[in-house]
């Protein structure tokens, strides 16, 4: 496996990325199956949409920072294939769970 | 006001779209003479998105819920059970992906073929996911529309 020519910058956010939809999706679900989940992300800043936004939003930046400085500040060592390949997959995952929930199971 | 700020919405989302769907051709044909405009344009696709967010956010919050309230007495109650509810929140990828944009095509895409497969990528899922939510809001739309004319 050929590690990828694209930069420490770019592959530490991108997969911070994938992180943070699949993350989404997740605090979805929970969200809808939970009200005391719900109840307390409306109170955090006034209404769940602003909390869930705003928690992704953080979750990307910080955790695009934080994977840069892995490896001793060198950030995550990957092929490019699988480097596109977890963010799209990533990306299409989320947007199917968040689908899915709300055509299936809400 | 509310109607200004939802076509205000419309108009940036469709910008954010514009502006990834013409930095995608643009690529395909990168060189040194357009890479300067690609990297603009990357911004200018982030920026567009970040307005629609937060214009759509502001509306969503404080006006939707009389829309809401439209659409759930009409005959379409799944504009917003379904549709709402996943627009609101594909619309936070979107709102990533659309920021990742100018940090993946701030490499160099003249010399590295992966930057350039990269940022394809990225772009093409900006371009499918704002056409998503513009159908999306078309529906939500309809939604109100055809419970007021059903009472």
């Amino acid at each position: 496996m050929e590690n990828t020519t694209l930069s420490k910058r770019t592959v530490s956010f991108g997969l911070a990325l994938a992180v943070a939809c699949v993350i989404n999706a997740i605090i979805v679900v929970v969200k809808e199956k939970s009200d005391a989940v719900m109840g307390a992300m409306k109170k955090v800043l006034g209404h769940h949409w602003t909390t869930h936004s705003a928690l992704i939003v953080a979750l990307f930046l910080v955790l695009g920072g934080l994977l840069g400085m892995a490896r001793g500040g060198r950030g995550i060592a990957i092929s490019t294939n699988r480097f596109i390949t977890t963010l799209i997959s990533a990306i299409g995952a989320a947007a199917l769970i968040i689908i899915g929930f709300y055509l299936f199971v809400d | 006001m509310t109607e200004i700020i939802l076509m205000a919405h419309v108009l940036f989302g469709v910008g954010c779209l514009i502006a990834a769907v013409w930095l995608f051709v643009d690529v395909l044909n990168v060189s040194e003479s357009n890479l300067a405009r690609i990297r603009r344009t990357s911004v200018g696709a982030a920026v567009f998105m970040w307005l629609a967010f937060l214009v759509g956010g502001y509306w969503y919050v404080t006006a939707y819920k009389v829309d809401k309230a439209v659409i759930l007495k009409g005959p379409w109650p799944f504009a917003h059970n379904m549709v709402m509810e996943t627009k609101e929140h594909l619309v936070i990828l979107l709102l990533l992906v659309a920021t990742y944009l100018p940090i993946a095509a701030s490499e160099n895409l003249v010399q590295s073929k992966d930057a350039r497969k990269l940022v394809l990528w990225v772009a093409a899922t900006i371009a499918v996911l704002a056409l998503a939510m513009d159908g999306e809001g078309a529906i939500i739309s309809m939604g109100v529309k055809v419970a007021l004319m059903h009472h």
